[in-house]
C-alpha cells in the first residue's frame, strides 16, 4: 500500500449549519398516533404541552411535548407515558442547529416561513447526514426525567 | 470563512428518495436517526420501530452507566465469578478482544478505569493502582456458555468505543430483514447506509463544527467518526476527544478527529479509535478490514488513505 495522502480541503468548505441544519421529523399529531396507535382521541390537559391519550373513555397514557433550547440548537421532543407511569417512547419531533449571528439574518428566518408544525421541510433537499463529533443527547435525557417527575403519576 | 449559500447546497444533495421517512430518538447517549425509503408506509413504521427497539436493547445491555446492564454486571461481579451475558454482548466482546490483539493493544475496552481517572466516565476506579498492562485480550476471559470473567480485580470494561457501531449494524439488519429497500441509520455520526442508492454524508470538521471537512457518497458501507463531543445546546466548540491511549493512559491530543469507512459500523466505530491513536501506523489494521480512513492532526495537514478519495465528492 502506498502511503497516506495529504487531503486538501476545498477552498469553499461546505457549511453545515449555515444558514441552519434543520430537520422536521414528526408533527405533534403524528407523534401522538405513533405513541398510542390504539387511542381514539387526545384530550388536551395543558395547552400545547400535555394530552391524555384516550380509548373508549379510558385514559391509556399521557403525551407530553417539550423543547430543549440552547445557544446553537433547539430540539422539540415528545414523551409518551403509559398508564403504568413509565416512559413508553421518546421521539425527536424537530431539530434545528444554528449559530448565533446567522439566526438574526433574514435568510435564516425566511426558511421557516410557512413551515408550521403541520408542514415539514423537504426531506432530502434541506437535510443532510452528518458524521463527526458525537452530538450529546444529555439535555433531552434530562428533560425526559423532568417530565416523568412532573407527569408520571398523572398518566393513570 | 466561506459560507455557501443554502440553495446551492441543497441542489447537490438528496437526489435519492422522494418518499423518505425519517425518525430520531435519544439513545446510546446521542441521537439515533433512521431514514428509510421504498416500502409501504405502515410496513416502514413497524420496521423502524423494530430497529429502534434493537438499538435500545444494545443500550440496555452495554451501557457502562447502568448497574444492571451486562457491562455493569461484569464490572461488578466478573472478577469473583464468571457472568453470563446476552449473545450480543458476547459477540461484541469477542470482536473487541480480536481488535485488541490485532491492534497490539491500541483498541482496548479495558480502559474504563483510566477514563474514570480522567473524569470521562462516572465513578472512581475500584482499584487505585494503575491496571496491569496486557490489554483486553489478557484481562477478559470469554468462557463457554457465553460467560465472561475478569482476570484482574482492577479491570473494568467500557464498550463505548464499539457498541454504538454494533447497534447501527443491528438496526440495518432489522430493516433489511423486513424488506426495507434502502436507508441510513445514524447514531450520532456513526452510521451505515444500505440499499442500492448512495447516501450523501458530510463529515464535520473537528476544528470548526460549522463546516464539513468533506462529503462522501456511501453505498452499503459504514462510516464512523471520532473526535470530541459536540453540544450545540451549550457551545459552538467541539470538546476534546474522550479517548485515552491504553499504553500511557494519557488523553489523545496529537490527532483531533478521525473517520473510517468500513464494511460494518462496528468495525468503523472501533477503528476510528485506532486511527486516533496510531495515525498513519494504522495502515495494516485498516487493510485487514478493508477500511479507508481520514484523520485531522492537531497541527498539519489532514491525511487520507489512498482509496479514500474514491468515495469522496469534492465539496467545492
Amino acid at each position: 500500500m502506498t502511503g497516506w495522502l495529504r487531503w486538501t480541503a476545498p477552498a469553499a468548505a461546505i457549511a453545515i449549519a449555515s444558514p441552519a441544519h434543520a430537520v422536521q421529523y414528526l408533527s405533534i399529531a403524528q407523534a401522538q398516533k405513533l405513541a398510542f396507535p390504539s387511542a381514539t382521541g387526545f384530550a388536551e390537559m395543558q395547552a400545547g404541552r400535555a394530552w391524555k391519550a384516550q380509548s373508549g373513555g379510558q385514559t391509556i397514557g399521557l403525551f407530553v411535548f417539550d423543547r430543549v433550547i440552547g445557544k446553537h440548537l433547539y430540539i422539540d421532543y415528545s414523551v409518551a407515558i403509559g398508564s403504568d407511569g413509565r416512559v413508553r417512547r421518546v421521539d425527536i419531533l424537530q431539530y434545528r442547529e444554528s449559530y448565533g449571528d446567522e439566526v438574526k439574518g433574514a435568510s435564516w428566518l425566511a426558511q421557516f416561513v410557512g413551515k408550521g408544525s403541520g408542514s415539514s421541510l423537504q426531506v432530502g433537499s434541506d437535510i443532510r447526514n452528518i458524521s463527526g463529533a458525537t452530538l450529546s443527547s444529555h439535555h433531552v435525557t434530562e428533560g425526559v426525567k423532568r417530565i416523568l417527575a412532573a407527569y408520571g403519576n398523572r398518566a393513570r | 470563512m466561506a459560507i455557501a449559500p443554502a440553495r446551492a447546497l441543497s441542489a447537490k444533495v438528496g437526489s435519492g428518495f422522494p418518499q423518505d421517512m425519517r425518525r430520531a430518538r435519544p439513545l446510546l447517549g446521542t441521537f439515533v436517526e433512521i431514514c428509510v425509503s421504498g416500502s409501504a408506509r405502515s410496513d416502514v413504521d413497524d420496521a423502524v420501530d423494530a430497529a429502534f427497539a434493537d438499538v435500545a436493547r444494545v443500550h440496555r445491555l452495554m451501557s457502562f452507566h447502568e448497574a444492571d446492564s451486562d457491562v455493569g454486571r461484569v464490572n461488578r461481579d466478573g472478577y469473583d465469578a464468571a457472568v453470563a451475558v446476552d449473545p450480543w454482548t458476547f459477540q461484541v466482546l469477542e470482536a473487541a478482544i480480536d481488535l485488541n490483539r490485532r491492534s497490539e493493544g491500541l483498541f482496548d475496552v479495558g480502559v474504563a478505569p483510566a477514563l474514570q481517572r480522567l473524569g470521562l466516565l462516572p465513578g472512581v476506579p475500584d482499584d487505585p493502582r494503575e491496571p496491569i498492562g496486557g490489554g483486553a485480550h489478557d484481562a477478559i476471559e470469554l468462557l463457554p456458555g457465553r460467560r465472561v470473567r475478569l482476570r484482574h480485580r482492577g479491570v473494568r470494561i467500557d464498550l463505548g468505543g464499539i457498541a454504538k457501531g454494533f447497534a447501527v449494524d443491528r438496526a440495518v439488519e432489522v430493516l433489511n430483514d423486513r424488506g426495507v429497500a434502502g436507508g441510513i441509520v445514524n447514531a450520532g455520526g456513526d452510521l451505515a447506509a444500505f440499499g442500492s442508492l448512495p447516501h450523501v454524508v458530510d463529515i464535520r470538521d473537528p476544528r470548526d463544527p460549522r463546516h464539513a471537512l468533506c462529503r462522501l457518497r456511501l453505498r452499503n458501507a459504514a462510516l464512523a467518526s471520532s473526535g470530541g463531543r459536540f453540544d450545540p445546546l451549550a457551545s459552538a466548540a467541539v470538546g476534546p476527544a474522550a479517548i485515552v491511549d491504553p499504553r500511557s493512559h494519557a488523553r489523545v491530543c496529537a490527532i483531533i478527529g478521525a473517520s473510517v469507512v468500513a464494511p460494518s459500523c462496528m468495525l468503523a466505530d472501533a477503528l476510528t479509535k485506532v486511527v486516533m491513536l496510531a495515525g498513519e501506523h494504522a495502515t495494516p489494521l485498516l487493510q485487514h478490514w478493508q477500511a479507508e480512513a481520514l484523520f485531522v492532526p492537531a497541527s498539519g495537514d489532514v491525511r487520507v488513505t489512498p482509496h479514500w478519495q474514491d468515495s469522496v465528492d469534492l465539496a467545492a
